[in-house]
């Protein structure tokens, strides 16, 4: 290994160990928040089955905005409000807040749009056989779109490590803030190629394994 | 054991059903013909109110569709199966599994799901299919996945749109059988829309001809010939004739 990754080593773990927890947090917002927004804003477009055009606009508007944002601002703009439920602006646990935010705008997104993709004639057939809303969602609409969720989602997921990289401006650490603070601004040019490195081998991974499951489990 | 009493349909201003009432009596096999656009397939989606009419009653089962609740209405749904021109399959799920979900959402027993799902597909002789997805089916085995799925919970009514207009003639021929049976065997009251002749011809009782959002004409078809209870000229009224006097040469 080369000398000055082993000099770092320590440094290096650590941040990489920071990434995971701010990706990490930023995937469970997406899935538990991102998910059910962008089902809820799919169902309650023109012609389906939730039909409603106040909450339509108000959520395709909240989406559009946060992700206008260029996202080093949303952080800074969000400072306030990350103070008022962490109770602090820095760290890595206040970083969590504005990536969560960006996560539940970027994923529901995409969501909403593999949902368009479920042909109409299939919630016909569970509307006729008397699915209630939430079985039209978990029996038919997931299941018929499930590769695009899990393509969605990883696409999301290399976002987050991207996002993630500029939370060293509030104290979150990571490989991206290691690299500019380590690499580029002490000078160490080589540290900061093995950090852009890692974080490849990372999308790689993380690609590769969202394709392959997104594979297995497409039937159609 | 279907009524609609004066049903309208209008779709931003253009009035695809008019004020329709018919009367499907149990146990028949009931067409539904007209060319593009005359409201056919909007008239058999009222049955189940897939279709909400702006006015006038739907019954069925003796059970006013249009006063009921959401829930109520989705509970009368499961007694009323539908089968489609594009089959609606859930591309996701199994053979099994398609025919599964239907017993689901009716809270059929768990245990015995299984034998009822096996069941439905021997009887439209798919029972060796049961872990293959609907990709890896002809049309024609597709559609009776979907028949399978829409007896699954022993309905009353069965609700056919096009069922086979994206079929060859031999495999429609097929699934007309399959249909027949269906209400020879179990009773069950079947409705067809079709723009084809040969289908109507073929296993219905009755035809409604309808023009224009409006029904046009109501024929018996029978052994015998074609039988006319409101003689008034139509293109398909004529067609169907031609049909009758081909066979009886």
């Amino acid at each position: 290994m080369p000398d000055i990754l082993v000099q770092y080593e320590a440094e290096i773990w650590v941040s990489i160990g920071e990434t995971f927890i701010m990706v990490g947090a930023s995937i469970v917002a997406a899935i538990l928040l991102g998910l059910p927004v962008g089902t809820l804003m799919f169902l309650c477009r023109k012609g389906q089955i939730l039909e409603n055009r106040l909450v339509f606009t108000i959520l395709n508007l909240l989406v559009n905005i946060i992700r206008s944002f260029p996202f080093l601002l949303l952080v800074v703009f969000l400072i306030p409000f990350t103070r008022l439920i962490i109770g602090t602006a820095i760290g890595t646990a206040a970083a969590i807040v504005p990536l969560s935010i960006i996560a539940i705008a970027h994923y529901s997104r995409l969501v909403e749009q593999s949902l368009l993709d479920v042909p109409k004639g299939v919630m016909e057939a569970a509307i006729s056989m008397g699915a209630s809303v939430k079985e039209i969602v978990f029996k038919f609409l997931y299941v018929e779109t499930r590769s695009g969720l899990v393509l969605g989602l990883t696409t999301s997921i290399i976002s987050f490590i991207s996002y993630s990289t500029i939370m060293g401006v509030v104290g979150g650490g990571g490989i991206g803030d290691f690299a500019i603070r380590y690499g580029y601004q002490q000078f160490k040019t080589d540290l900061m190629i093995y950090m852009i490195i890692i974080m490849i081998i990372l999308v790689q991974l993380i690609q590769f394994t969202g394709t392959t499951i997104a594979r297995i489990i497409d039937k159609r | 054991m279907i009524k609609l009493d004066n049903v309208s349909k209008s779709f931003s201003q253009f009035n695809v059903i008019k004020s329709v009432s018919l009367t499907i009596d149990k146990g028949e096999v009931h067409g539904i013909i007209g060319a593009s656009g005359a409201g056919k397939s909007t008239l058999l989606r009222l049955v189940n109110l897939l279709e909400i009419p702006d006015e006038g009653e739907v019954e069925v089962n003796g059970q006013k569709l249009t006063n009921l609740n959401n829930k109520e209405l989705r509970q009368a749904r499961k007694s009323i199966g539908m089968i489609f021109q594009h089959f609606n399959l859930v591309a996701n799920k199994t053979v099994y599994e398609n025919v599964a979900v239907s017993l689901e959402l009716a809270n059929y027993p768990k245990k015995e799901r299984r034998n009822r799902v096996i069941e439905c597909l021997q009887f439209v002789g798919l029972e060796n299919l049961v872990e293959q997805y609907p990709a890896q089916l002809s049309g024609g085995q597709k559609q009776r996945v979907a028949i399978a799925r829409a007896l699954a919970n022993n309905p009353q009514v069965l609700l056919c749109d096009e069922p086979t207009s994206s079929l060859d003639p031999n495999i429609s021929a097929e699934i007309l059988g399959v249909l027949e049976n269906i209400n020879k065997v179990l009773g069950v009251t079947i409705v067809i829309v079709s723009h084809e002749m040969e289908v109507i011809k073929s296993i219905c009782n009755r035809v409604t001809v309808m023009a224009d959002g409006e029904i046009y004409d109501t024929v018996l078809t029978n052994p015998i010939g074609i039988q006319h209870i409101d003689k008034s000229p139509s293109y398909f009224v004529e067609q169907l004739a031609k049909v009758g006097e081909m066979d009886d040469a």
